[in-house]
């Protein structure tokens, strides 16, 4: 008991998250975790975090708000449609509405480090050796614990008691506190092979709802699952797939993080989103600010297509492409001014 | 389930503060489902073991899994709880509390595990001496 009581004291140090659920008060929660456990601190400036405001800010603006993708019909109850009658005046406060409605179900899910593996033993008992062939395994049933401070122990047939793996963790949570939608063995869908069969479908958007549903934000399975949606989205070009759905300002942090936002920028210049473009680069330039071409900007004050103009220059491989795609977007806005 | 029963018994135990006069015991229920053989673990003092009970404390499932695991539940607030009340685990139940780390172990468990061990090494040199016999007359 005292082992437990110690173990407890340990438990309840770490942040008081319960499970994945998609509100802000969990985002804010998330947040406080990341700002307190680590600090990618490069010299003397704090790596900016995904849920820094300026960045949650870029990213939500680059995710858009396209109301005929976010409602458009999905697999829901069935119900006989309604009709109403609108005045203009109505009509514009039901489309606000239905805006702010769109905003909260674009809420991005979090972006977390993976979780350190747990292989703590509290105590071996040799004593106990032989004397059953199973495993035992005791959880702490408690309800008002958050599930990661919960107590789940599992005692070995040669006497061993140690803490569950995460994995284990996550198989008995569901057990006892089963989550809707969440299945106790991964659907075979995640695996490598299936993953590759769902993406030539173009379903990246399912694969990640469904991953979102079934793991925890920092699991191994959860960012290996997001990482290859991502690299296929990047390798096809396939960007618009994930535009106005929750997703896209995680897959924007994750090319931005490893440097490759040619293709993004390319997409965005040939849909004629240049604000979006620039605030891409900016939020790039936030993230690396030793980079050359934040260096640059940052002693040229640059804004707009200049700043495209100088990532282009010195950051991107594709750089021709992108002053291409420059160059006739500013021929077709000078053709639509002079029209 | 872990379940608790008001009843009288003899077994005053002595500066027992609770407001409940009668001591309580939490024990293993059998019973539920014969299908999935889960064994509640519940309480009482005379009542029959299946009747009605206070409280659930946990489950116990006997048979292990495709993991090869004997999932065990606890409520470990409640069984504080009534515990400070002044109640008693029956034998399975604190030799479960001991496994889980909760208790001190059990003497039983360690017996058990004693005397298995010893059984299995009485077994093993049984196997040794009836495959030297089946070798000798292969040899002559």
């Amino acid at each position: 008991m005292a082992a437990l009581g110690a173990v407890r004291c340990v438990f309840r140090s770490c942040s008081r998250v319960k499970n994945v659920q998609k509100n802000k008060q969990t985002l804010l929660q998330w947040s406080a975790r990341t700002c307190c456990s680590e600090t990618h601190s490069t010299g003397d400036t704090v790596q900016p975090q995904f849920t820094d405001p300026a960045v949650q800010d870029i990213l939500s603006r680059i995710t858009g708000l396209d109301l005929q993708k976010v409602f458009r019909p999905i697999k829901q109850e069935l119900k006989p449609p309604t009709y109403k009658l609108m005045t203009d005046e109505q009509l514009q406060q039901a489309t606000q509405r239905a805006a702010e409605q769109a905003k909260k179900l674009l809420q991005m899910p979090p972006v977390l480090p993976e979780r350190k593996p747990i292989d703590d033993v509290l105590t071996v008992d040799t004593i106990l050796e032989g004397m059953d062939t199973a495993k035992y395994v005791f959880t702490d049933i408690t309800y008002n614990i958050p599930h990661r401070e919960r107590f789940i122990v599992i005692r070995e047939p040669d006497g061993a008691l140690r803490k569950a793996t995460w994995q284990e963790r996550d198989r008995l949570i569901q057990v006892y506190f089963p989550k809707e939608g969440r299945k106790l063995t991964p659907p075979l869908i995640f695996r490598e092979e299936n993953l590759k069969m769902v993406f030539s479908q173009d379903r990246h958007e399912d694969v990640l709802d469904l991953c979102l549903v079934q793991f925890e934000p920092d699991s191994s399975d959860y960012i290996r699952v997001h990482a290859a949606t991502y690299e296929d989205l990047e390798k096809h070009g396939k960007y618009d797939l994930l535009r106005s759905t929750r997703h896209f300002g995680g897959m924007a942090w994750y090319l931005v993080n490893s440097r490759r936002l040619d293709g993004l920028v390319v997409d965005m210049l040939k849909r004629e989103l240049l604000d979006d473009a620039v605030s891409l680069v900016s939020l790039f330039h936030m993230v690396h600010p030793h980079s050359q071409s934040a260096q640059e900007a940052a002693s040229q004050q640059a804004s707009g297509t200049d700043l495209l103009k100088i990532y282009a220059q010195k950051e991107s491989q594709r750089s021709g492409y992108i002053e291409l795609a420059l160059q006739a977007y500013e021929q077709r806005a000078a053709e639509g001014s002079s029209a | 389930m872990l379940v608790f029963y008001n009843k009288i018994t003899c077994q005053q135990t002595s500066g027992d503060v609770c407001k409940f006069l009668h001591p309580k015991l939490f024990h293993l229920l059998g019973g539920g489902l014969s299908a999935d053989n889960m064994v509640h673990l519940s309480a009482h003092n005379k009542r029959a073991r299946d009747s009605k009970y206070i409280e659930q404390l946990g489950t116990y499932d006997p048979l292990p899994n495709i993991y090869n695991e004997k999932l065990v539940s606890f409520n470990f607030d409640r069984i504080k709880y009534w515990i400070g009340c002044g109640a008693h685990p029956s034998k399975p139940v604190a030799k479960l509390l001991g496994l889980a780390g909760f208790f001190p172990l059990h003497p039983m468990t360690i017996t058990d595990a004693e005397r298995r061990r010893a059984q299995a090494e009485l077994s093993a040199a049984a196997g040794a001496e009836s495959e030297e016999q089946t070798e000798k007359p292969a040899e002559v």
